[in-house]
């Protein structure tokens, strides 16, 4: 090992930044594309691409992590900052949409009737389907902690169950929500108020189905001994995402099922 | 009679099982199924986690040593090569470091605040 007198990570040459740099230059003209001469082809190929791209850079990740052992605690402390950041940043995002329902909803315009719920709007229930998912993501977080414990203490059987019924409940979350989607009164089109409410839970589904897919990785990583009970910063930085889904569909539910209706 | 039999008996078993501690162990594949860093940990993680464990830090890792900087008690420069450049801040806050080559073997002085820095051959793990 004489060949670097630092603990740091110089990574090897990847063609990966690459073909992410395509893929999202494919997928944005392809939108376009698409929006104005009726062809998916374009943003279909950028998408395969992008899929491509994830799943061999974050393979080369655990390679040089788990495997070639590059991620020594300078490393892992680079990868905890960067997973901060990245959570702050999606915090920012969903602060947009919060801002526009606010805005919106404060101070609601005589076209809407000068009231909120505007009229004509007939508000989902916030004490049903709403409800239990409040619970479901709840129920999730607890057992997403059990998981980390029973990491930390060792005990594999439980670690897999309890991130297992993680999974599962975040899936129980996305039927039930599409569910909700399909059966509302109201559409994304139906003035300011679908719009709010479509953009701000859509998004937050989105990343209901990423932390899933997240989580559903560390599982299978899991069962394949990647994870000691030491070290195992890929399960931690999908529990911190999993955690900030949940607090993201507090504050939704809080403020557009609840004070919204 | 048949009873003190059975105590002298009981007490040579529970003696005998005291003698010969089986060490269980509380952690890692063998207890519950999770491997311990101890167990799995491979290259420069391993090589770390092992020279943490003697107590050397031959990666820098952590905050270097504060040494009074005289002629007693000089700043120790470890070095894989035989110099090694040195950036002085004279007094905490300066804004202007001062910087030069320190080369093996005696002590030298920064020019500016005259503290003593010795150059010192270190040996990275292999």
């Amino acid at each position: 090992m004489a060949h670097q007198a630092h603990a740091y990570h110089m990574v090897d040459p990847s063609p990966w930044p690459l073909t992410g740099a395509i893929a999202a230059l494919l997928m944005t003209s392809g939108l376009a594309v698409w929006f104005h001469q009726h062809s998916m082809i374009l943003m279909a190929i950028g998408t395969v691409l992008m899929l491509l791209t994830m799943y061999q850079w974050w393979r080369d990740i655990v390679r040089e992590g788990t495997f070639q052992g590059h991620h020594t605690p300078p490393v892992q402390k680079g990868l905890r900052y960067g997973m901060i950041l990245f959570i702050t940043s999606e915090v920012f995002f969903f602060l947009g949409f919060f801002w526009a329902f606010y805005h919106a909803s404060l101070a609601p315009t005589p076209e809407l009737g000068g009231c909120w719920p505007p009229t004509g709007i007939f508000t989902l229930d916030p004490l049903e389907v709403p409800l239990l998912n409040t619970a479901v993501l709840l129920a999730s977080g607890v057992t997403v902690t059990w998981a980390h414990h029973s990491m930390m203490g060792g005990d594999r059987k439980q670690a897999i169950q309890s991130l297992t019924m993680t999974i599962v409940l975040g899936f129980y979350f996305t039927v039930l929500q599409a569910m909700e989607y399909v059966d509302a009164p109201f559409t994304i089109g139906d003035g300011v108020y679908g719009a709010t409410f479509f953009v701000a839970t859509g998004f937050h589904g989105l990343h209901v189905m990423i932390g899933s897919i997240f989580l559903a990785v560390c599982l299978l990583r899991q069962i394949k001994h990647h994870f000691t009970s030491g070290h195992h910063f890929g399960f931690e930085a999908a529990a911190w995402y999993w955690h900030f889904v949940d607090v993201v569909w507090l504050f939704l539910y809080v403020s557009i099922y609840w004070w919204g209706s | 009679m048949a009873a003190r039999l059975l105590l002298r008996s009981a007490l040579r078993a529970a003696k005998t099982c005291r003698a010969a501690p089986v060490p269980a162990l509380s952690r890692g594949m063998a207890a519950g199924g999770i491997p311990t860093d101890e167990e799995q940990a491979t290259g420069m993680e391993k090589i770390i986690m092992k020279a943490m464990k003697e107590g050397s830090d031959p990666y820098s890792i952590l905050k270097p040593k504060a040494y009074a900087g005289s002629k007693a008690d000089p700043h120790i420069v470890p070095s894989i090569t035989s110099q090694r450049i040195v950036g002085c801040v004279c007094e905490e806050d300066n804004t202007a470091v001062v910087w030069f080559w320190l080369h093996e073997g005696e002590a030298q002085r920064c020019p500016s605040c005259g503290s003593h820095y010795q150059l010192v051959a270190h040996e990275l793990p292999h």
